[in-house]
């Protein structure tokens, strides 16, 4: 005769009565099921990683709001969405916190361009030290005189991610270049 | 051993045998006795509005009365399921107040409608806000209480709910003690700033039920 299969539910009612071989086992399953879920919304494997085991501690602090009586894996991914919601708020937050105001890029572009005391060639030196897509738009519109929408078409970008980049490009440089 | 297996090790070394919390339904005839007992006890204090017999031959007034109550019931059903992660799979039960808000609001239209001319209002005004308010404060602490130690996952929700059920049983206790029929004024003083509550519970419910 062979034994029921050990199912979710049954492992989270043994874990409850404080069989630790079993839930070490339920929060191992739980993991495995979470993970591609979660790998499907967030970019960063690390993240991934980071998160699953913020979930894990969630349910070990909510494990007693869990009876054993309904299924156990719509309790688990109701958890792992709410703390999932609660990354995503903070990261949106983050960006948004650290984001350039496109009005601030217009009225300073200028200004980068036309008021400095440098010429291009004199800093081409650190403009090659910069992240790879920022050298080229200067390069493009420096050296080569295009605009910025001229430089957005070339490159496949749109010309207020040109005129960030740009303007991110200046900020770098001007730091480096005051010291 | 990898990173995720010593974290699944390091939470088995704390585990032990855990009491499962009560069910919603256990929960939530908890607080319909306790809430109950409160307003019995605040009536005792404030005392019952002497024409309430007469009152209570207004089939609107009595349809108020039931709808306050059914509000109270359902907010607080909604809570006890807003309490558990995965609102202990009954979401549908969670819109139950939805309903009783629509009736109310008809009710309310109705007893509007019906109050011509407009009976004389009286002459306080916000007192009966204040007064509902300080009678929700106790309902609302117990029910914000119990429900921290259980994890909400909507918490926005939970609070606001927690608000409207605990500001409905001030409602009815002071609507069952305060002798006015002018409709105008409980809507105003009584029934319109359920809506503040409620986004004051949506705040609430963020700040005290995180975990």
């Amino acid at each position: 005769m062979t034994e029921p299969p050990v199912t979710l539910e049954i492992l989270m009612q043994q874990a409850l009565a404080g069989d630790k071989r079993a839930y070490a086992e339920l929060l191992r399953e739980t993991a495995r099921f979470v993970r591609p879920y979660l790998a499907k919304r967030l970019s960063i494997p690390g993240d991934v990683d980071d998160l699953l085991q913020e979930i894990l501690v969630s349910i070990h602090k909510a494990r007693h709001t869990y009876d054993g009586k309904r299924p156990y894996k719509p309790w688990v991914f109701a958890i792992a969405h709410f703390r999932l919601q609660d990354y995503l708020r903070s990261y949106y937050a983050d960006q948004l916190r650290d984001a350039t105001e496109l009005s601030e890029v217009e009225n300073s572009l200028s200004e980068h361009v036309t008021n400095s005391d440098f010429t291009y060639e004199s800093i081409i030196g650190e403009v090659h030290q910069l992240p790879e897509k920022q050298a080229t738009i200067l390069e493009m519109m420096h050296q080569d005189g295009y605009t910025a929408k001229e430089v957005a078409a070339k490159i496949g970008m749109k010309e207020s991610a040109v005129k960030v980049a740009a303007y991110r490009a200046y900020r770098i440089l001007k730091e480096k270049l005051s010291r | 051993m990898d990173a995720m297996e010593k974290h699944i090790a390091s939470l088995v070394a704390d585990a032990g045998q855990v009491q499962s919390a009560s069910s919603p339904l256990r929960l939530w005839l908890k607080w319909m006795g306790v809430a109950v007992v409160y307003i019995v006890v605040s009536l005792l204090f404030l005392g019952v509005r002497p024409d309430l017999p007469a009152a209570l031959h207004n089939g609107l007034f009595v349809a108020e009365m039931l709808l306050l109550v059914a509000i109270v019931a359902t907010t607080a059903l909604s809570a006890t399921l807003l309490a558990f992660p995965d609102m202990y799979q009954h979401s549908r039960l969670v819109l139950a107040p939805i309903a009783m808000f629509v009736l109310f609001v008809a009710v309310i239209f109705l007893a509007w409608q019906a109050d011509n001319p407009p009976a004389p209002p009286p002459v306080h005004s916000f007192e009966c806000s204040l007064t509902i308010a300080v009678l929700a404060l106790l309902p609302a602490a117990w029910m914000f209480y119990s429900m921290r130690r259980l994890a909400s996952t909507h918490r926005r929700a939970a609070g606001a709910v927690v608000m409207l059920s605990a500001f409905s049983i001030g409602a009815i206790t002071l609507r069952l003690s305060e002798q006015t029929n002018s409709i105008m004024h409980v809507i105003e003083w009584h029934y319109l700033p359920m809506i503040a509550v409620a986004l004051l519970g949506v705040w609430l419910g963020k700040m005290l039920l995180k975990w």
